[in-house]
């Protein structure tokens, strides 16, 4: 870098060409440090400070420092716990309906789309994302509601007497929300993993005659492993956490952690909010952990060695 | 027919179209049992595509498939007695060398004593037993063509096509993987049908060689009347390195015609071909057999064996020197000759002669 500005600047500003450079050569690391203090800053720091501010006394505005466990108290021995249980249960739902819907269309696009329009065909899955989220989740109501379009249109063909009302402000209404939103990272997660699958496999399958579904549970899965785990994660972290689906699409019972700390700010609970997330992250923690263990999360970024 | 034992493969009238593309183009060729076949031709010309129409990856468009005998059109590549090895790419990366190998086995439902011992001299065969306990990558690429070779020979199918084995190779290992495919094939005795674009590879390994370009099958016969006596205009220039010469026939009467090559009557042998006077040909001379020779300021007699040129530059190659001559018409001729003299060379655009044994040019009509 220096050697090409010295270049440019001949004769008289050569000077100021020098000081350009050694100004360049100065600032380059800190083009690496800054992000690295700002996640410290805005994302390590207040970690740390949610489970400190957890254990914090509550006042009637804001806490006091101290240390009581009350706000765990709260929330194992109260139906927050059950809520909580019941969002991880159906953001596992999610997961795998995102799965079963997800992946063969990842797998189907590695296999079947010709290499030069593989990616045409991903990139049409993060078109939903130029939508603003409360504005596709929003509209899922005038879909799924008591007099909405599938109700309608199941009574119109005489299908049901009744409309169906479980359709939304319930866990369905969640599970629907949940699987709308997250259902491209599954794609996107899976055709990043279909990396590891060597090219010809499919035809070495076929010439040793192996049936579609050993093919899946002996080849495929192993080897996307990593990359479904991973974008399993992500649909499951954001089941619990994204407050919200539940707030749009719930109701009684259905919420989730998100949602419940999101609750707990408004009544001015704060150590309470700060335990959920702090429950939340360390749940994630394990799961993260155990996932490691199991798959080794780093072979998702080195596909083929 | 006397030979009992039916041709390994017979492929008859086959065609294969994609679209208005033509893959293929009414292809006939026999293979014998125990034989190794070369398909060799350019990038695209077909050879890839027949391949795996004998496998059974593709379905032929039109025409028909018999191995040993019998018409496998309805089979699929697991059902057919071929079976494959590709390119590259082509190895289960998460199951070690022995797994590998043994994966086809295990579906087939074989005992696991039975698998081990099978695999176990399979590897032997291909020189892989100390390796069974790693994972592809951590196997080079010869090694890794090694255990596909072992994976294909522990099926005892008895065809094995091979795909381009050795293009993702280099040079050295190329030439040593190709000594070691010919010497497999003779221990294991059965059919090996082998695509390549490579003449040296073809050459190294083949007892016959199919030429095939642009979907037609070109020239079919001996690896060695391929180079030496090709019988078409498109072998003459994709194997080895020939001179090639238009001409216009001036008399074709008797056993051998007259062509003439820019301005000079050149004899060559008829070869039972249909000429007609006035016809455009084509010859081909191999450059190891033209001698180019100077001229020192004497007409050398025209006697049908030689031409005239203008030297342009020699190209010294290591083993061999190419002499480039341009004659009258602006043809390129090349004279290559295994000497490393330090003789002097004629100056650029000196007159020179080219010439050559009347066996050694051949005579091509389109």
């Amino acid at each position: 870098m220096a050697s090409l500005t010295n270049k440019r600047t001949d004769g008289g500003t050569l000077t100021v060409g020098t000081q350009t450079s050694q100004l360049l050569e100065m600032l380059a690391p800190w083009a690496f440090r800054a992000p690295l203090i700002f996640m410290v800053l805005f994302f390590a720091i207040p970690m740390a400070m949610t489970v400190v501010f957890s254990v914090f006394e509550r006042t009637m505005f804001w806490m006091e420092p101290g240390f009581t466990l009350f706000a765990y108290e709260n929330f194992f021995f109260s139906a927050r716990l059950v809520n909580f249980l019941n969002s991880m249960k159906y953001s596992l739902i999610s997961v795998a309906i995102c799965f079963v819907f997800g992946f063969p269309i990842a797998v189907f696009v590695r296999k079947s789309i010709p290499q030069v329009a593989q990616h045409r065909v991903v990139l049409l899955f993060i078109l939903p994302f130029m939508v603003s989220e409360i504005i596709r989740v929003f509209a899922l109501r005038p879909v799924l509601q008591r007099n909405g379009l599938v109700n309608t249109t199941l009574m119109d063909l005489g299908l049901i007497d009744e409309p169906i009302t479980a359709l939304i402000y319930s866990h369905t209404g969640v599970v629907i929300g949940e699987v709308l939103s997250f259902l491209p990272f599954i794609v996107f997660s899976g055709f990043l993993a279909m990396e590891a699958v060597p090219k010809f496999i499919f035809e070495v399958c076929d010439d040793l005659g192996v049936g579609p579904w050993r093919r899946f549970l002996d080849v495929i899965l192993p080897l996307a492993a990593p990359g479904i785990f991973a974008g399993s994660v992500f649909i499951f972290v954001n089941g619990l956490g994204v407050a919200l689906l539940p707030n749009i699409l719930g109701g009684a019972g259905a919420v989730n952690a998100g949602l419940i700390a999101t609750q707990a700010i408004t009544a001015l609970d704060f150590p309470l909010a700060m335990a959920v997330s702090a429950i939340m992250m360390t749940t994630l923690m394990a799961l993260l952990w155990i996932g490691h263990r199991l798959f080794d999360l780093t072979k998702i970024l080195t596909p083929l060695s | 027919m006397t030979d009992p034992t039916p041709p390994a493969v017979e492929v008859r009238n086959l065609s294969k179209h994609y679209g208005d593309f033509v893959a293929l183009r009414d292809v006939n060729v026999t293979i014998a049992a125990g034989e190794y076949f070369v398909l060799l031709g350019p990038s695209g010309g077909g050879k890839t595509t027949l391949l795996r129409t004998i496998g059974g990856f593709h379905k032929p468009t039109k025409g028909e498939i018999l191995l040993n005998g019998k018409s496998v059109g309805h089979l699929p590549p697991d059902k057919r007695p071929t079976t494959m090895v590709f390119q590259a790419y082509a190895l289960f990366p998460h199951m070690t060398v022995t797994q590998n190998v043994g994966y086809g086995l295990k579906v087939a439902g074989l005992p696991k004593a039975k698998i081990a011992e099978k695999v176990d001299y399979a590897l032997e065969q291909v020189g892989l037993s100390q390796f069974t306990h790693r994972k592809p990558h951590e196997l080079s690429g010869g090694q890794q063509q090694r255990v596909q070779l072992a994976r294909a020979i522990v099926l005892d199918r008895d065809i094995l096509l091979l795909d381009e084995p050795l293009a993702a190779l280099d040079a050295q290992l190329r030439k040593d993987m190709c000594l070691e495919l010919k010497h497999l094939q003779e221990k294991v005795g059965i059919t090996f049908i082998h695509v390549t674009h490579n003449q040296e590879e073809a050459m190294t390994v083949a007892d016959r060689i199919a030429l095939i370009a642009s979907g037609d099958l070109v020239e079919c016969g001996n690896a060695r009347d391929i180079y030496r006596a090709p019988q078409k205009a498109f072998t003459a220039s994709f194997v080895g390195e020939n001179n090639l010469l238009r001409g216009k026939v001036t008399e074709a009467n008797g056993s051998s015609v007259i062509v003439d090559v820019a301005g000079s009557k050149l004899t060559v042998d008829k070869r039972g071909l249909a000429v007609t006077d006035g016809q455009e040909v084509k010859l081909s001379i191999r450059s190891e057999c033209v001698t180019l020779d100077r001229l020192n300021g004497s007409d050398a007699a025209a006697d049908g064996m030689s031409i005239m040129g203008a030297f342009d530059e020699s190209v010294y190659l290591g083993l061999t020197t190419s002499h480039l001559v341009h004659l009258p018409d602006g043809t390129e001729m090349v004279s290559r000759v295994i000497a490393d003299s330090d003789d002097s060379l004629p100056d650029a655009g000196a007159s020179v002669r080219l010439s050559w044994k009347p066996s050694d040019i051949r005579l091509h009509v389109n």
